[in-house]
């Protein structure tokens, strides 16, 4: 099987999703890798075709398409991230696509996969004819693998005979004035089973107790309970600290892809709920039960 | 200037899902939330430029009851007109829905149309790209705002890690909200009930093409956690986290 992988590069630099998708496209046969904007490519493994056709952009999927008529993919592979979704979105009016994978195989010629979906609730195992796409979450393979020595070939934009419809305007670079949630040790982390907007103060104060911060999964950030900076997961930060403590939040791909904490331990009312499955300890409870006691005993330990 | 906004149904996970190896049958279905904010920006946009706004539902003959709330509150919100799209049948291929909703659209003349990034059971492609393709028209998603001058829009783009990107399309385009760029608006129950009453809602039967390609094997539940989950009440739960943290060294 033949794999094209889509390189992501935002900000002039190469994203770590596309050494995880050669990863991925080394195990099933032949591939190459797609690179539409100027970056640093030495470190993807195996062959790169480079095209400098500006910032990421949604109508770069007419470059994918020209290299797809000249290289004859069988599959091809982009990671489940904002820019790269706006090009296999595109591409797949044309071809058969699945999102939200986890595992890419191939068997007799076709392409087999297997996908998270329903908030990280149900698996769904997919067949298709080729050439197809996969959409592939981060972290779903190691980017080690996908990186070695690349063999670059660039081809002229002009070349192609594709023009631009969307104007790239410019980055906008998230405020710093906020903590970091990035960097802190103890993170707390509130979902949708906080309930309400007054319970975020009890999370504040047992943050404060454990000498924590106090973030959010998206839906809380959406409801304008704490700032964009406090937001956890794909779009949001990535916390590394040691201890990830999420209360009612249910665990979906996009929010767990933030979470690399050393420790996560999860407090949630639905026993299903797919936070528990990259949890150390995993309490079936209501947080807004919980909380007040959970506060009162801890702060009688520190006054103790 | 006119702009349309699409609402689709997904299952409501806060109901048990019976899951069966070639089919999933949810209890309930609700508006996807990322559609809600693609309403919630149409809206935005209409208090912005005065813009006509109407939202399009989608719904299948086994859920099409579930529809009329999610279209109530984008009429109790200020949606100019309402049509409720039923399918001919269930589908989750993408490009099937987004074929047929690509027709429909054909002679609406919308500037601008508006969808969610994603629901939770797009497994087989994102609906926005490939409507955009079917249309031929410009695409970018995971936006978080819209605005609209001279003929283009300009949106801000999430891309992960707090960053964000501004672009520039010529109207008529294609565009997925991840957030709009507000709260959704509260509604009140009684002003939902009355805008459902006096909600005008155009019903439309779409036929959908067939489109091979992508074929589900199975679907599963995902193997148990490997760890023990702790119940009980409250104190009890309390003193063993508190144990928890004192074995990390946090207290």
């Amino acid at each position: 099987m033949k794999v094209l992988v889509f390189g992501e590069v935002v900000d002039g630099t190469i994203q770590n999703i596309t050494y995880e998708l050669v990863a991925c496209a080394k195990k099933l046969g032949e591939y190459l890798t797609l690179v539409t904007s100027d970056a640093d490519v030495s470190s993807i493994d195996g062959r790169v075709i480079k095209v400098n056709a500006g910032e990421t952009n949604p109508w770069h999927y007419k470059i994918v398409e020209k290299v797809i008529e000249r290289e004859n993919p069988d599959l091809i592979l982009f990671g489940n991230t904002s820019s790269s979704v706006d090009i296999a979105s595109q591409l797949s009016a044309k071809l058969p696509v699945a999102t939200s994978v986890y595992e890419v195989s191939a068997e007799n010629g076709e392409v087999i996969v297997k996908s998270l979906s329903y908030g990280g609730k149900i698996i769904v195992e997919l067949k298709l004819t080729t050439p197809a796409i996969a959409v592939v979450n981060v972290g779903s393979y190691n980017a080690e693998d996908g990186k070695g020595t690349a063999s670059v070939e660039e081809i002229e934009i002009d070349e192609l005979g594709v023009r631009d419809g969307i104007e790239f305007l410019g980055y906008i670079k998230p405020e710093e004035e906020d903590v970091d949630i990035s960097k802190a040790e103890v993170v707390v982390s509130v979902g949708r089973g906080i309930g309400d907007e007054t319970n975020i103060e009890m999370a504040e104060e047992l943050a404060e107790l454990l000498g924590g911060v106090v973030a959010g999964s998206r839906p809380i950030i959406d409801q304008g309970w704490l700032p964009k900076t406090r937001q956890v997961g794909r779009s949001g930060k990535t916390v590394t600290g040691k201890l990830y403590l999420a209360l009612g939040i249910s665990g979906a791909t996009e929010h767990v892809e933030g979470v690399k904490a050393k420790n996560v331990i999860a407090v949630n009312t639905d026993k299903t709920a797919p936070i528990f499955r990259v949890s150390r300890l995993g309490i079936v409870a209501d947080v807004n039960e919980l909380l007040p006691t959970l506060v009162d005993k801890i702060r009688e330990i520190k006054e103790g | 200037m006119k702009i349309c906004a699409i609402l689709r149904l997904v299952p409501d996970l806060v109901e048990e899902i019976e899951v069966e190896e070639n089919e999933i049958i949810p209890f309930r279905y609700m508006p996807n939330e990322r559609d809600e904010h693609a309403v919630e920006e149409a809206i935005i946009l209409k208090e912005k430029t005065g813009a006509e706004v109407e939202v399009i539902g989608i719904a299948d003959s086994e859920n099409e009851a579930d529809l009329d709330e999610g279209l109530g509150m984008a009429a109790a919100k200020g949606a100019d007109k309402l049509y409720k799209v039923v399918l001919d049948r269930p589908t989750y291929k993408r490009c099937e829905i987004a074929k047929a909703l690509a027709d429909f659209l054909s002679d609406k003349n919308y500037d601008l149309i508006l969808t969610g990034i994603q629901a939770i059971d797009s497994y087989a492609g994102n609906l926005g790209g490939i409507l955009a393709r079917y249309m031929d028209l410009p695409y970018i998603g995971g936006v978080v705002e819209v605005n609209v001058s001279n003929g283009n829009t300009i949106v801000k783009k999430e891309l992960g890690g707090g960053l964000l990107a501004e672009y520039k399309l010529p109207l008529p385009a294609v565009v997925s909200v991840v957030s709009a760029e507000r709260p959704l608006k509260f509604v009140p129950f009684t002003k939902l009930r009355q805008a459902m009453k006096k909600a005008n809602i155009e019903e439309v039967e779409l036929e959908l093409p067939e489109i091979e390609g992508v074929e589900v094997l199975k679907y599963e539940v995902p193997p148990e956690p490997e760890i023990t989950l702790i119940e009980g009440d409250v104190e009890e739960v309390a003193d063993k986290l508190i144990e928890a943290l004192k074995e990390l060294s946090i207290l």
